[in-house]
């Protein structure tokens, strides 16, 4: 077990390494400078000759490895940037200075965790709350029009783009009905605008991701239901004179449950690396949203940053997965 | 001698069949069909198959021949003067003879106008059908050779090259797609936007974006398959009368990875139709305006949709239906190769 660990580990760094590298190589061999963007909006758009005192300072005139060396150097020990004539201090694990806004890139995305997890944890809940009591549901009323109407039904939604599911859902319940609790969709902190702007601002986000995803884990959570239901120690347990509470539940869903808790992890952790699509229809200003501007603005640090976060975050994910499935289910034996 | 004088002690008649004309009508009812044959039969008998498959080419139609279809209802992308069609003062709402929302229906913009621009909706509906098939189509024919080829080679060849390989695909399975969408695109934009072939280069390097992450599916899908496939006797037969590696490969495995490709096929294609759409949404796809998603993204405006939902709908009810019956139709083929729930 820990030797598998450390091997998923390893190539969990390997894959960090090579995907920061592709990154780097892409901008580095692109076809515009990267410091052109920057340049235009710091000559405001007289950038002409000065860009090479742009790529000059931001080291696009050196071998590329050599800037891959500082970048790693940065992220383990910190180092000191100069942007044309302006030096910026960027601490231990730096990944670099935003272009834009000239701030250490990991306070930023340290600053932009908070929406998106907010988004993905409240999301993820909804899929468990909506998705497995519903499955069961299904599961104990197999072959009944209610179970069919339902297995369609969620098939059917479910095959919507997710995004339009979103956008939809905003465009009706914000902007035609203006149902006052939907009316004001975004990021609120806690801290700054009390718990109930904080929830009612994310509570379309949450509802459009609970619905849209729990299709998957009704679908999920039925199978596996149907399938434990019909075991023999089912039967055992009905022949004891078990209440049916507690032979669905406590014998019945344990063992249902397992596939469907690692579907929830990798789940869980595509939407940790970043909901583009929630955060740009509901205009939560997290990660992917933070993304999508970085693309546009073309600020390299930050779009390199974002890449990595979500590739570290769905790798330990994944491992996270595999680890728990093995203690889960002691037919795994992680090797 | 006819099989009628054959005595009863000849084998011709051990048997209770009656003796027939190995041409006759009966002899090629009972002759074997194909697995392929016996899942095309299937299909054409399940009805939501058959609906399906009709929805998709009419989709098909209405991609391939976009231009003659605009011409036939009169109407074209060119972008026209916008003020003779729209009222500024109205937040650029089409004027009523234009049509719906402010007129009534007229057949010279069956689809009405496009708010602001003044633009047909049904030319670019069209074409946005066009554009998101072809590159749906093309995403999935590159995904679908570079997935079998790579599944091919590592299933095969196992040992180092196997395990490389499986690296690789496990590597673009972590990478989250959005993201690495979001990062190749403009940068592969980037280098051509001053070509005068920008929307073609534009097109290609999204389909190149999108086939660059869709094949690892496949890959392990016909990974699994040749793994299993491999040491079956008909490949070890052709191993030992010499035959070279590529043959074996592509004249006795390929044609037993027909399910699977078509498999990965069916659900391929309407992930990639959604993805264009979602990503031309994002912004980070088609931006020459002639795509579903663009259309969806000018029209999600809070203004426009109270105003003008049908600008809206027109393009999402193209990607649903489109999306919807792709789904069904790759559900029910799924279910017609799986020899487990033949009846």
């Amino acid at each position: 077990m820990f030797a598998y660990v450390v091997k998923r580990l390893i190539s969990g760094v390997l894959v960090v390494t090579l995907v920061s590298m592709g990154i780097f190589l892409l901008f580095w061999f692109g076809p515009s400078s990267p410091a052109q963007p920057i340049c235009d909006r710091e000559t405001s758009n007289r950038c002409g000759d000065r860009i090479e005192i742009y790529e000059e300072t931001l080291g696009y005139n050196n071998p590329v490895y050599e800037e891959y060396g500082k970048f790693v150097q940065g992220v383990f020990v910190g180092r000191t940037l100069t942007i044309a004539s302006s030096e910026y201090e960027c601490p231990a694990p730096c990944l670099g200075v935003s272009y834009r806004t000239k701030q250490p890139v990991k306070e930023e995305l340290v600053s932009r965790m908070p929406a998106t997890f907010s988004v993905a944890i409240g999301g993820a809940f909804l899929y468990l709350l909506f998705g497995v009591p519903i499955g069961v549901a299904a599961a104990r009323r197999r072959g009944t029009v209610a179970d069919k109407a339902l297995v369609s039904s969620f098939l059917f939604i479910s095959s919507i783009p997710y995004y339009l599911f979103a956008l939809l859902t905003w465009l009706y319940l914000t902007i035609t009905f203006e149902v006052p609790l939907f009316s004001d969709t975004g990021y609120f902190s806690i801290g700054e605008n009390g718990p109930f702007k904080w929830f009612s601002g994310l509570f379309l986000a949450w509802v459009a991701l609970g619905i849209f995803g729990c299709t998957q884990y009704t679908r999920f959570t039925r199978g596996a239901m149907v399938e434990a239901l019909s075991e023999d120690y089912i039967r055992t347990a009905k022949a004891k004179g078990l209440p049916a509470r507690k032979i669905v539940y406590k014998h019945g869903l344990r063992a249902a449950l397992v596939p469907v808790v690692t579907i929830f992890g990798i789940d869980f952790g595509t939407l940790l690396a970043g909901t583009i699509f929630t955060e740009r229809i509901f205009e939560i200003q997290g990660i992917g949203w933070w993304a999508l501007e970085a693309v546009q603005g073309k600020d390299l640090p930050v779009v390199m940053a974002t890449a990595l976060f979500s590739a570290v975050v769905l790798i330990i994910s994944n491992l996270l997965v595999d680890v728990v499935y093995s203690v889960l289910d002691p037919r795994v034996r992680l090797s | 001698m006819s099989a009628e004088t054959a005595g009863p002690e000849t084998l011709g008649s051990l048997s209770d069949e009656p003796q027939q004309d190995p041409n006759s009508q009966q002899a090629k009812e009972i002759s074997g069909k194909s697995p392929l044959r016996i899942a095309l039969g299937r299909l054409a008998r399940d009805k939501i198959a058959v609906v399906c498959a009709v929805v998709v080419l009419f989709f098909v139609i209405c991609a391939m021949f976009a231009g003659t279809i605009s011409d036939l209802f009169g109407v074209s992308l060119e972008t026209p003067l916008a003020s003779e069609r729209v009222d500024g003062l109205n937040n650029g709402l089409p004027k009523p003879e234009m049509g719906p929302p402010v007129g009534p229906f007229t057949w010279e913009h069956p689809m009405g106008v496009a708010p602001r621009t003044g633009e047909d909706n049904l030319a670019y509906w069209l074409h946005g059908c066009r554009v998101s098939l072809l590159i749906a189509f093309t995403a999935t024919l590159i995904a679908s050779v570079v997935g079998v080829v790579i599944g091919l080679l590592a299933g095969f060849l196992g040992g180092a090259v196997d395990k490389v390989l499986s690296f690789f695909i496990d590597m673009f399975l972590t990478i989250p797609f959005l993201l690495a969408a979001l990062t190749l695109a403009p940068i592969l934009n980037e280098r051509f936007n001053t070509s005068p072939d920008y929307p073609t280069i534009q097109k290609f390097s999204l389909v190149m974006v999108l086939a660059m992450f869709g094949w690892m599916g496949t890959a392990r899908l016909i990974r699994g398959e040749v793994l299993a496939l491999r040491e079956r006797e008909f490949v070890q037969a052709a191993r030992v009368m010499g035959m070279p590696t590529s043959r074996i490969l592509f004249k006795e495995l390929l044609p037993n990875l027909a399910a699977p490709i078509i498999i990965s096929v069916s659900l391929m294609l309407p992930a990639f139709v959604a993805l264009e759409a979602g990503l031309a949404y994002l912004g980070i796809g088609v931006t020459d305006g002639v795509s579903w998603g663009q259309t969806i993204l000018k029209a999600a405006t809070p203004t426009y949709f109270r105003e003008y939902p049908q600008y809206l709908w027109q393009p999402l009810l193209g990607i649903v239906a489109l999306v919807l019956s792709l789904n069904l139709l790759g559900d029910a083929v799924r279910d017609a190769l799986d020899p487990k729930t033949r009846r």
